[in-house]
């Protein structure tokens, strides 16, 4: 189709306009200057360095992997068999209880921070740890139901039954005939769900405590006390993993299913 | 002089691979022609590149006289018939129709006359007020059809607009499509897969394969004298036979055998020897000439006759129709008469 | 699947669910509605406050100037991707989806860089010799609407290319066939057609825009306050768990009834007819 040279002009500034800030942060990451400055005017690595010196960076980039990882595969252990289910029965009940499941998503994050710390820490004095788990938990569970259940959409559930007719029980089918089929939709459903935990804040904001913190709440406190590039060259080192595992979604389902 | 002209029309993508190579066409007006031919002969291609949604890289276009090659879609004023048909889903019939006439700027109620008039004419007026998704498929045909007709286009093209429909209604509609035609006079381009239906209703077709149009004649021309292998199969010719020239009017095969044929043939080129499965009749012992041996094969049930499927004596195999009247078992001995009348001789196909 | 063992498999989740979020947020929400001298006192006081107001309205001028944004960048630029071959296609899918993935803070931060008084733009125009003194953009509304534009440009422009892809190229070609140049058939047939998907985009961004947390504090800081920062204010600074609750449900509400008009008004609006 004949290109109208306005419109490619248009996009081409929208395009900008989303890759410009983080290119510029990419640069000021690599300055030799104790200051954030554009452009650099000498250049070192020795940020890239301080990240890893830092050690409340450390600590909470472990905490949040860990909590990113614990949270969605509690998600997966609940939320694959049950969107098993769902995808089996179309109904007004499943579509409902699906809706359920997806629910979290309408409650603002800072909300369900906010309510988690009042009845979990503060009521039922719960460590914050937990109460840390159960948002993130909330924030990766409607991700597995529905990156999982679409692509049980487009499984082919005769598989299914073929393996019961040649003697198959119907937990093994599962397991065995079901599971497989459907390993890249769990896969990019993982990636996504720890992607967004990872990069959660409202829900860490609240669930904080002495020793606990979330990565990204640690990078803002950060941010308010210091303005220099290691908070640069940590969102250069972030830009990087996440290029990373953009690159494993697509190799398995596509990019495409990222969009939701 | 023609008043559609398509003339060393090329179009490739990638100066490797053409679509249409060196593509000459000419339509009389008031024409129905159509363009026939297997997917991927370029039919659909010539058919976008006279609409103007793909441009050629060489030749050029004249309609009436002017040359239309660089002209853009939306100054074209074509009636383009998709496919898919290509309703607007969120416009009623009502509006799908005058869609083309609002953009022309013209008078409130010259429009609604004029739409009111195109649907009466194709059978639309009570579903004025209905939405594409409300219609079946015929009816969305004709919506589609009304759609390019209002707008009084100087072609009317029409991309394999009957494949989507079942059997009985499109040979009504392709009946409703000619007489539609025929009153408004109107010149028209008209692709399709189907011999049949090109047949029954085109004033020329121009059978189309690898780009190349192999032959543009009237239906009865193509159907009696086709000209290479290509449109002879197309049109139900089924064996073919290779043939040395002897003299004029006499064949010879591998075998040596001689062929008598009453069609001259139009070049040199013109060394396969075929005829409809229908035409063979059984030798009887005192003929020579125009006769193959060969044993049963298959025997199929058509209805009318029986289709057996035989092997000739030098292998190749000839599908034969015979009455009913008589039935043949596979392995028995048959001597088959090619009468002089229905042999026609075809050249290859250009590749 | 039979009945009883789809409840099974569905139970546990439903269960944990409950307990994780239902029963916190009724027990934490709830006693607000009849906290007070009389049910709802609460919501009638917070309305009252010119200060909370105040807020609130901040709150969805923001969400609003910001959804319109996105609709005026991301529209054309869906269009565009949905008409690109194959290849250009997934590249520059790849490259709107990139920014949803990195981390809102690395986001906001971005725009600190080039709004700050020591940033990007004040350093240009001073050394341009525009300006004597630095200009105030960061740190103000104009900081948190670009933030939340820049947040959530992606995700209206993968919504809405969605939908374009789907529509035939057919139509277009249809209305050019029938006079119309390009701008008229976008107009007339591709938008209308779009309208449902760009609804969709628009409920996600706004309500995206109405509870973001991050952007609001990196860039609006303590004297611009949105509903979810002022939760965080009000709960952690000032101790003041009761009205953070309040803040907290009418976010809620609002989400839900803001998800629930635009959902409908897509839904009537979706004639592609299938």
């Amino acid at each position: 189709m004949r290109k109208n040279k306005a419109l490619t002009l248009y996009v081409v500034l929208v395009f900008s306009f989303l890759l410009i800030p983080l290119a510029i942060i990419t640069v000021t990451a690599f300055g030799g200057e104790s200051v954030i400055r554009f452009p650099i005017s000498s250049f070192s690595l020795k940020w890239f360095v301080n990240v890893f010196k830092t050690h409340s960076f450390r600590k909470s980039f472990a905490a949040s992997i860990i909590i990113a990882v614990t949270a969605t595969l509690i998600a997966m252990l609940l939320g694959i068999p049950a969107a098993y289910a769902l995808s089996k029965t179309k109904s007004r009940t499943s579509g409902f209880i699906k809706s359920l499941f997806l629910s979290p998503t309408i409650v603002p994050g800072i909300v369900i921070g906010f309510v988690l710390y009042q009845f979990l820490v503060i009521t039922f004095k719960v460590p914050v740890y937990f109460g840390l788990l159960t948002g993130h938990f909330l924030v990766t569970l409607p991700y597995i139901i529905r990156v999982v259940g679409s692509s049980l959409e487009q499984f082919d559930f005769s598989v299914e039954e073929a393996a019961w007719s040649l003697g198959c029980r119907k937990p093994e089918a599962f397991f065995k005939v079901v599971l497989p089929n459907i390993s890249s939709g769990i896969s990019a459903a993982f990636m996504l769900s720890f992607i967004n935990s990872f990069n959660n804040i409202p829900v860490s904001m609240f669930l904080t405590g002495p020793g606990v913190s979330a990565f990204p709440a640690t990078l803002m406190n950060y941010i308010e006390y210091n303005y220099d590039p290691t908070v640069s060259a940590v969102s250069v080192l972030l830009m990087l993993c996440t290029m990373v595992l953009m690159i494993i979604v697509d190799r398995t389902l596509g990019i495409a299913s990222m969009a939701g | 002089m023609a008043f559609v002209e398509l003339n060393h029309v090329d179009v490739s993508y990638d100066k490797k691979k053409y679509i249409l190579k060196g593509l000459n066409l000419h339509v009389k007006k008031g024409e129905l022609v159509s363009l026939l031919g297997p997917s991927g002969c370029g039919k659909t291609t010539t058919l976008r590149v006279v609409g103007g949604f793909v441009e050629n890289q060489g030749g050029e276009f004249i309609l009436d006289g002017k040359n239309l090659t660089k002209v853009p879609v939306h100054k074209r004023n074509f009636g383009f018939v998709f496919q898919s048909y290509a309703l607007f889903p969120h416009l009623s019939v009502y509006d799908n129709v005058a869609f083309g006439l609002k953009l022309r700027k013209l008078d409130k109620k010259v429009i609604d006359q004029k739409v009111k008039a195109v649907l009466e004419v194709c059978g639309l007026t009570e579903f004025s007020g209905r939405f594409p998704k409300q219609m079946s498929g015929g009816q969305r045909q004709r919506v589609a059809l009304a759609r390019a007709l209002v707008i009084e286009p100087d072609l009317l093209l029409l991309d394999e607009p009957l494949s989507n429909l079942d059997a009985k209604l499109r040979i009504n509609m392709r009946m409703e499509i000619k007489r539609i035609q025929k009153q408004l006079g109107i010149t028209t381009l008209f692709v399709t897969h189907d011999q049949e239906e090109c047949f029954s209703i085109s004033d020329k077709v121009a059978v189309m394969n690898n780009g190349v149009i192999e032959q543009y004649d009237t239906p009865e021309n193509i159907y009696r004298r086709p000209k290479t292998e290509f449109v002879a199969r197309f049109i139900g010719f089924e064996n073919f036979l290779k043939l040395k020239k002897k003299d004029d009017f006499v064949y010879q095969d591998d075998n040596e055998t001689e062929f008598e044929v009453i069609l001259a043939a139009d070049s040199e080129n013109a060394c396969i020897g075929t005829i409809r499965p229908s035409d063979i009749e059984i030798a009887d012992d005192s003929r020579i000439r125009n006769v193959l041996t060969g044993t049963i094969g298959v025997r199929t049930f058509l209805g009318q006759d029986y289709q057996y499927e035989v092997v000739l004596a030098q292998g190749d195999k000839f599908l034969v129709n015979l009455r009913t009247e008589e039935v043949y078992e596979t392995g028995q001995s048959i001597r088959l008469h090619l009468p002089k009348e229905k042999l026609i001789l075809v050249g290859k196909s250009v590749d | 699947m039979k009945k009883s063992n789809m409840y099974i498999l569905v139970v546990p989740g439903l269960l944990i669910l409950f307990v994780c979020m239902a029963l916190p947020l009724l027990k934490v929400l709830l006693p607000t509605l009849v906290s007070g001298d009389y049910p709802l006192s609460s919501y009638v006081e917070f309305f009252k406050d010119e200060y909370y107001l105040k807020i609130l309205i901040r709150t969805v001028k923001i969400a609003l100037i910001t959804t319109v944004v996105c609709m005026i960048m991301g529209i054309p630029a869906s269009y565009f991707i949905s008409r690109c071959e194959k290849k250009w296609r997934g590249l520059l899918l790849a490259v709107s989806i990139f920014p949803l993935m990195t981390n809102s803070v690395i986001r906001s931060f971005a725009w600190i860089n080039i709004l700050g008084s020591n940033g990007i733009i004040n350093s240009i125009m001073k050394a341009a010799g525009m300006i004597d003194r630095p200009l105030k953009l960061l740190y103000t509304e104009f900081a948190i609407i670009v933030g939340s534009v820049y947040l959530f440009l992606p995700l209206m422009i993968v919504t809405v290319s969605g939908v374009m892809e789907n529509i035939d190229n057919d139509m277009m070609e249809a209305a050019q066939s029938l006079g119309a140049n390009r701008l008229i058939s976008f107009m007339k047939v591709i938008f209308p057609l779009s309208l449902p998907g760009i609804i969709v985009g628009g409920i996600l961004v706004f309500t995206g825009t109405l509870t973001a947390y991050t952007t609001p504090q990196l860039l609006g800081g303590n004297k611009n306050l949105v509903m979810s920062t002022l939760i965080y204010q009000r709960a952690m600074a000032v101790g003041d768990w009761s009205s953070a609750a309040v803040v907290a449900l009418i976010m809620i509400i609002l989400t839900v009834l803001v998800i629930r008009i635009f959902n409908g008004i897509a839904a009537r609006l979706d004639q592609r007819g299938e």
